[in-house]
């Protein structure tokens, strides 16, 4: 039962209007650009994502590295080369600023630990030993002056801590 | 709106071969060309049965001439009022469209059953307005075309395709004539679809307008609408004359050709296609 009836004595397949053939026509036109559009959209998105998976190779392996540099810069500001503050330096500088009635027992230079100096002091009482320490806080190349536990006896005795800070005396 | 499109059509009738080209494009149908040619009375006579074309020659230049300046050589034919048996139908459940049709129709075809093209046009529901037309009565019409030089593509029927376009539109509650040269339609509309559905001869002699009124009258009955005087919408030939001799009271103006040419104004199934 047609839409509108057909009594011809040989029906025919319904010849579609030109406008609903060009319809049918643009829809498929459409459809092909839409289909064409996805494969590039797809195809894009995988290379995205393989240079986004390679953007991360990257970042991972600057991130290794610069851990490795850090590492290597922190071990250089901890270090101090030898060179730079030799012991008869160190010496020679500490020696100025004693005072006439205390003396070092003991020094030990840890290079490694950024020059961290460690002297074992022996004052002949309080007040010198008061002297020593203004003295060593007062010395620009020194730095962290830490005074450590005193045995007062007849004489102070004690450790001192610092961190060799260079320059002259 | 552009026309992407157009199609031929080409009616016939007892006065005249009527022929349209139809622009069909995104926003409707529109008519492109229109032209008519007289015949001699005679030359074409429509019935359901018998020869139509007694004068097929003639009948077959009126065809060439009318579609001369309108381009195509496929065509949709139109058969008029008169050639086919009408009934409204309601199809039991199951049942095949034109099978049952013809079961209907069978006993009142003025030819045998076998000889029947049967289709239907639905109208609501399981309601159909079906049509049953002799097949070698649809061959001359398609021979005379075919004479002409034309490829006939479809063949419809005159009243089905203005009934459709009632049908399409929503007619209201009221009585619609369909007027072919010899024969009518008359259809009482109730809700938008044919309540009640009469098809016979034409007597064009004097009081045609009232036997007009005393039938429609009737079918609005059969309809369930007893009210007087009954509001009768008039297509096709002679529609003018006709709703003047009504009365503009209880006469409409029905299914009308485009304006523009004075001669389309009375071809109720060319009104049909662009409504």
């Amino acid at each position: 039962m047609s839409r509108q009836p057909d009594f011809s004595t040989s029906p025919r397949p319904a010849r579609h209007p030109a406008w609903g053939k060009l319809a049918v026509g643009a829809g498929l036109v459409a459809l092909v650009l839409a289909a064409g559009e996805s494969w590039r959209a797809g195809q894009e998105a995988g290379q995205a994502r393989a240079r986004l998976s390679g953007v991360r190779r990257e970042v991972e392996t600057a991130s290794l590295r610069l851990k490795a540099l850090d590492a290597r810069a922190r071990g250089a500001t901890s270090a101090l080369p030898a060179a730079e503050a030799p012991p008869a330096r160190i010496v020679a500088n500490l020696a100025s600023i004693l005072p006439g009635d205390t003396r070092l027992e003991r020094l030990s230079i840890d290079y490694a630990r950024g020059g961290a100096l460690e002297m074992q002091v022996v004052a002949r009482d309080a007040a010198s030993w008061d002297r020593l320490l203004d003295g060593l806080s007062r010395a620009p190349w020194l730095r962290e002056v830490q005074s450590g536990p005193e045995a007062r006896e007849a004489e102070v005795r004690s450790v001192v801590r610092a961190r060799w800070a260079g320059g002259a005396p | 709106m552009a026309s992407l499109g157009t199609r031929l059509y080409l009616g016939l009738d007892a006065s005249a071969v009527t022929a349209a080209g139809i622009g069909e494009g995104l926003g409707g149908r529109r008519a492109r060309g229109f032209s008519r040619v007289p015949l001699e009375p005679g030359a074409l006579t429509p019935s359901p049965s018998g020869a139509n074309l007694s004068r097929g020659d003639e009948a077959r230049e009126a065809i060439r001439r009318c579609v001369e300046g309108l381009g195509g050589s496929r065509v949709t034919l139109v058969l008029p009022d008169g050639v086919a048996r009408l009934a409204l139908v309601d199809l039991p459940e199951g049942a095949d469209p034109r099978d049952y049709v013809l079961f209907r129709l069978a006993a009142s075809l003025p030819f045998p059953a076998g000889e029947a093209i049967v289709d239907a046009l639905p109208a609501g529901g399981r309601r159909v307005v079906g049509a049953a037309v002799r097949r070698a009565t649809v061959a001359e019409y398609e021979q005379a075309a075919a004479g002409a030089g034309l490829e006939v593509e479809r063949v419809h029927l005159a009243p089905l395709v203005a009934l459709a376009a009632l049908m399409r539109t929503g007619s209201s509650d009221t009585v619609h004539a369909v007027l072919g040269d010899v024969a009518l339609c008359l259809a009482a509309f109730r809700g938008g679809a044919p309540a009640v559905l009469r098809s016979r001869r034409r007597d064009r002699s004097a009081g045609e307008a009232t036997r007009l009124r005393e039938v429609a009258t009737r079918a609005a009955a059969s309809a369930g609408d007893g009210a007087e005087p009954v509001r009768i919408v008039v297509s096709g030939a002679g529609a003018a004359r006709l709703r003047r001799e009504l009365g503009d009271e209880s006469a409409g103006r029905g299914l009308e050709g485009p304006g523009e040419w004075p001669d389309a104004a009375e071809v109720a199934w060319l009104g049909g296609l662009l409504s």
